[in-house]
């Protein structure tokens, strides 16, 4: 078991298995050995450790790829239903998970949030999208054509 | 409650550099102080504070489009951080390599050692703290290939060492390992280990200059095995020239090979894998190529004394290396095809003229078995050594002192061992063991074809081997059909299956055409069992049991045996002449048309006699055609004139004097009137004081001239056999051929019958001259050496 300590100085004790899930963890574990000392984490705080915790916990046994993500369109944005459930939290949750995901390097969870994010973008206007992440618009109407004109290659037709 | 430690602002160089440095310090200094979890993570937090400090100021500025591209990479910070870390490196590994400076030889070694794996282990916990910087702005780097030097934190500290330590030290590193290896060659212990270790760590710096990720060898190659290589030769350059002069080949050998096993070991044991060729092959020039002369030499004297052991080293040495067992594979054709000879020549002394088949065999036999055994052990069945023992075998069986210039005597010899093996009652001296070997033939012929290759226990095999050698196989077959014909005819036979055996191995020698005609032999045989069976049926139907002679006939067919008419006429006894005009009716009325010719000469008959007055149930006579028909005109009166015998029985001379021969000399008949046999006027009258143990008695036997006779007789057939084979062999040719050079004809027709026997250049001359003759091909007009095919 190994106990793992919140930024707000929460101590959570979860299985090594899972723990390891985390390739920080991995690495330093195999460094500078077990011990009964908590783990520090100063950048994540208890809230989003135990969500973290939650997906380690369902994911515990995943085989670990190696293997960069496969360029299909499909694996790109899909996400199987657990998942899905997992991540239907707030926006700014969404973000602290993402972080911590980034922080602790536990890619597959990096690359579910960053999905979630992407499936959250498309198919919406630029107007919706600000409003979806409560973004203010600080273009100028002339910069705006300019961009538009520039990227209009992109749109669909 | 362990509690969060404050740690340095997020985007402040200095303060985040100097709480790293501290880390960094004691990870590659003090590591044995142990390092805590919280240290760890705190250590990589404030890489990763650092690193993502950017994103702020990013959200800040950046809405001038103009500079969007440019801006995309320099969000990433690390930078700063990186190359403090080069200069920590750099400043870490100087101190290292000053404090080398004071060791030298075994203590550098050690030093190095230490120092290298207390380095690469703390290099390995760094990158783990800079993991954050490898996985964003080190591969970002790399990505855009901005700057080929930059490295994962990993390799940045390995291209260190190489830089800052290693490019310092090496030469002298390499100089004591050197020292080291002379001295373990010498004999002394060392600590391989640390070998080792310094092998792992030249291994581990081939950094591909272009890709870090890639591993090259160059600088284990350059640096290590190169010196390596050479010192090992100089080494046992001197080593090999000095034990060479003062001791004899055979401990010479002994040691080289010696050297080689410990080599090989040495590369196992601490070298890398790939520095096995390079290595090997230079001790195998040194130690043997340089030196195969002289072992070459040796060679003869192992050979004369018979020593295996050394033998087998010396094929083994120099087998390393290449063309190094061609002089051996040459001298040991030689040297078998001289042991083949004298053993031959031994007999021949001994012997004389008239060569006992067996013995002659067994010679051949034993020369082959001796040297195949060598062969097998010493050279490991190495299939050059097989080929010259096979040419050497092929010498000696063909032309020996025994075959003198004839190639036809040895399988005249072989196929007559071949006969005392199936026939029932040799003359063999060892007649109680007869039975074993009679019973063994069967079960090793049987073992043939499981075993091809198992050449060395089996009588039958070994009797095969010789056979392979032999050139001249239509000489064989001839003889070994006359033989088999006679055992046949009289029944001698040992064992049905024996017999079957060997025709089957004959066949899977030289095809089926050699052996078609010895197997309708056979068939002819049990034809003639039935005609028996229904001959003796109809008789019995029609005849008074007292009117009937025991009659066994064998009908043959004339093609298929090596059986000629006798050259004497012969009147048959009344006695027996109803039976014979009986079956000679029967066999027309099966087989109309066909004509019987009597082979009188190999008939014969038991006779049973009471006229002696030694015997009161008398004697069974075991005779031939002829002996019966002299005997039964003692039904008739007791004293005969050799004329009236010839008379009365029409037999020529060279056919009544043997017979009449062999009745004198057993004494049944008794000559007066004359010293010798045949004298004209000479008396025979019949010995009714005629004494014998046994009451079978075998008069039918052949005398010894008979024997020789008729062995010339068969080598004058083979020559005629062999110009009729090469005269057809000849049309054959041309006539797919239509047109061809005289050279080409000849050797085309060498290839055709190489499997029967070796034809003499003079003797296809003579061949395509009556084929001239006949006009079967002609010489084409204008064009010299040129035939072409009369259609």
């Amino acid at each position: 078991m190994v106990q793992l300590l919140s930024s707000d100085n929460e101590t959570f004790t979860v299985d090594k298995q899972v723990a390891e899930r985390s390739i920080l963890i991995k690495n330093m574990l195999e460094d500078v050995g077990e011990s009964d000392a908590p783990i520090p984490l100063p950048n994540v705080t208890a809230k989003i450790l135990k969500k973290v915790i939650d997906w380690c916990e369902h994911h515990r046994s995943d085989p670990v790829s190696q293997q960069e993500e496969v360029n299909d369109r499909k694996r790109l944005t899909e996400i199987d239903e657990w998942d899905q459930k997992f991540m239907e939290v707030d926006q700014e949750t969404l973000f602290e998970i993402i972080l911590a995901a980034n922080y602790l390097d536990i890619k597959p969870l990096l690359d579910i949030g960053c999905k979630t994010v992407a499936n959250m973008i498309k198919g919406k206007s630029p107007e919706e999208i600000r409003r979806t992440f409560n973004i203010v618009n600080d273009f100028t109407p002339e910069e705006e054509a300019q961009i538009r004109k520039e990227n209009e290659w992109a749109e669909d037709r | 409650m362990t509690q969060q430690i404050p740690l340095p602002s997020t985007n402040d160089l200095e303060a985040t550099w100097k709480f790293l440095e501290d880390g960094i310090d004691q990870i590659y200094n003090r590591l044995e102080e142990g390092l805590t979890h919280a240290r760890f993570m705190n250590l990589y937090t404030v890489v990763y504070n650092y690193c993502t400090s950017s994103r702020i100021q990013t959200g800040q500025y950046s809405t001038d489009l103009q500079n969007h591209q440019a801006q995309r990479g320099a969000s990433l910070m690390g930078s700063d951080l990186y190359n403090r870390l080069i200069k920590y490196l750099e400043d870490h590994l100087a101190a290292i390599r000053l404090e080398s400076e004071q060791y030298m030889d075994e203590s550098l070694l050690h030093y190095y050692t230490k120092q290298w794996k207390k380095f690469t282990v703390a290099s390995s916990y760094v990158h783990h703290v800079f993991s954050y910087l490898n996985r964003h702005w080190v591969k970002r780097e790399i990505e855009e290939g901005r700057k080929n030097d930059v490295f994962e934190v990993y390799t940045l500290a390995l291209v260190s060492w190489k830089r800052h330590m290693f490019k310092y030290v090496h030469h002298n590193v390499n100089e004591a390992v050197l020292k080291l290896i002379e001295r373990q060659r010498n004999g002394e212990y060392i600590e391989t280990s640390l070998i080792k270790s310094i092998v792992e760590s030249f291994v581990s710096l081939g950094l591909d200059d272009n890709d870090a990720s890639k591993l090259s060898l160059d600088v284990y190659k350059n640096w290590f095995e190169a010196p390596f290589v050479e010192a090992t030769e100089v080494y046992y350059k001197t080593e090999s020239e000095k034990f060479i002069s003062e001791n004899s080949i055979p401990d010479y050998m002994k040691k080289a090979e010696n050297r080689l096993a410990e080599e090989e070991a040495r590369v196992q044991m601490y070298l890398h894998p790939t520095t096995h060729q390079p290595l090997i092959s230079k001790c195998e020039t040194v130690l043997v190529k340089n030196h195969a002369e002289v072992i070459w030499e040796e060679f003869q004297n192992l050979l004369n004394y018979d020593k295996q052991e050394d033998l087998h080293r010396m094929y083994s040495l120099l087998a390393r290396i290449p063309d190094g067992l061609n002089p051996l594979r040459s001298r040991f054709e030689l040297h078998v095809k001289k042991a083949g000879l004298s053993a031959i020549e031994k007999i021949a002394e001994q012997e004389g003229e008239t060569v006992e088949p067996k013995t002659y065999v067994d010679a051949l036999l034993e020369v082959h078995r001796k040297y195949n055994e060598l062969v097998q052990t010493a050279f490991s069945g190495e299939a050059g050594f097989v080929a010259s023992l096979d040419k050497a075998c092929r010498e000696f069986v063909n032309r020996n002192k025994v075959c003198k210039t004839s190639t036809s005597k040895s399988p005249e010899l072989l196929a007559r061992f071949c006969d005392s093996l199936l026939k029932k009652s040799a003359k063999n001296p060892e007649e109680n063991e007869l039975e074993d070997v009679l019973n063994g033939t069967v079960r090793r012929l049987e073992m043939f074809f499981q075993v091809a290759n198992n050449f060395h226990t089996n009588l039958d095999v070994r009797k095969m081997t010789v056979f392979k050698y032999v050139e001249d196989k239509d000489v064989f077959q001839k003889f070994y059909s006359k033989m088999l014909a006679k055992r046949l005819v009289n029944g001698s036979s040992a064992s049905d299956d024996a017999e079957a055996s060997m025709i089957s191995k004959l066949k899977e020698a030289c095809g089926y055409e050699y052996t078609s005609k010895l197997q309708r032999m056979f068939t002819d045989m049990s034809l003639s069992k039935e005609l028996n069976d229904n001959f003796k049926e109809r008789m019995q139907q029609g005849h008074d049991p007292s009117d009937l002679n025991d009659f066994n006939i064998l009908v043959l067919s004339a093609g298929s045996w090596p059986l000629t008419a006798p050259t004497t006429a012969f009147n048959i006894p009344e006695d027996v002449v109803k039976t014979y005009d009986r079956f000679q009716k029967f066999y027309q009325s099966k087989h109309s048309g066909r004509k019987l010719n009597w082979l009188f000469q190999l008939s014969k008959a038991e006779l049973k006699a009471t006229c002696f007055k030694a015997s009161k149930t008398g004697y069974t006579l075991q005779v031939s055609a002829y002996q019966m028909g002299i005997l039964l005109q003692y039904n008739n009166g007791d004293t005969y004139t050799f004329e009236e015998l010839r008379d009365v029985t029409n037999l020529a001379l060279e056919a009544i004097i043997p017979a009449l021969s062999i009745l004198v000399k057993a004494k049944i008949l008794l000559l007066s009137n004359g010293t010798k046999v045949g004298e004209s006027g000479s008396k025979y009258s019949l010995n009714t004081d005629f004494k014998s143990k046994k009451i079978k008695i075998n008069l039918n036997m052949q005398m010894k001239t008979e024997q020789k006779v008729e062995s010339d007789e068969t080598h004058k057939t083979i020559e005629e056999d062999r110009k009729l084979l090469m005269q057809a062999a000849i049309v054959r040719i041309m006539k797919t051929r239509k047109a061809m050079k005289h050279v080409t004809l000849m050797d085309e027709v060498i290839t055709q019958l190489q499997s029967r026997f070796k034809p003499r250049i003079p003797d296809i001359k003579k061949c395509i001259d009556i084929l001239l003759e006949k006009e079967y091909i002609e010489r084409v007009e204008g064009q010299k050496d040129m035939f072409s095919y009369v259609a």
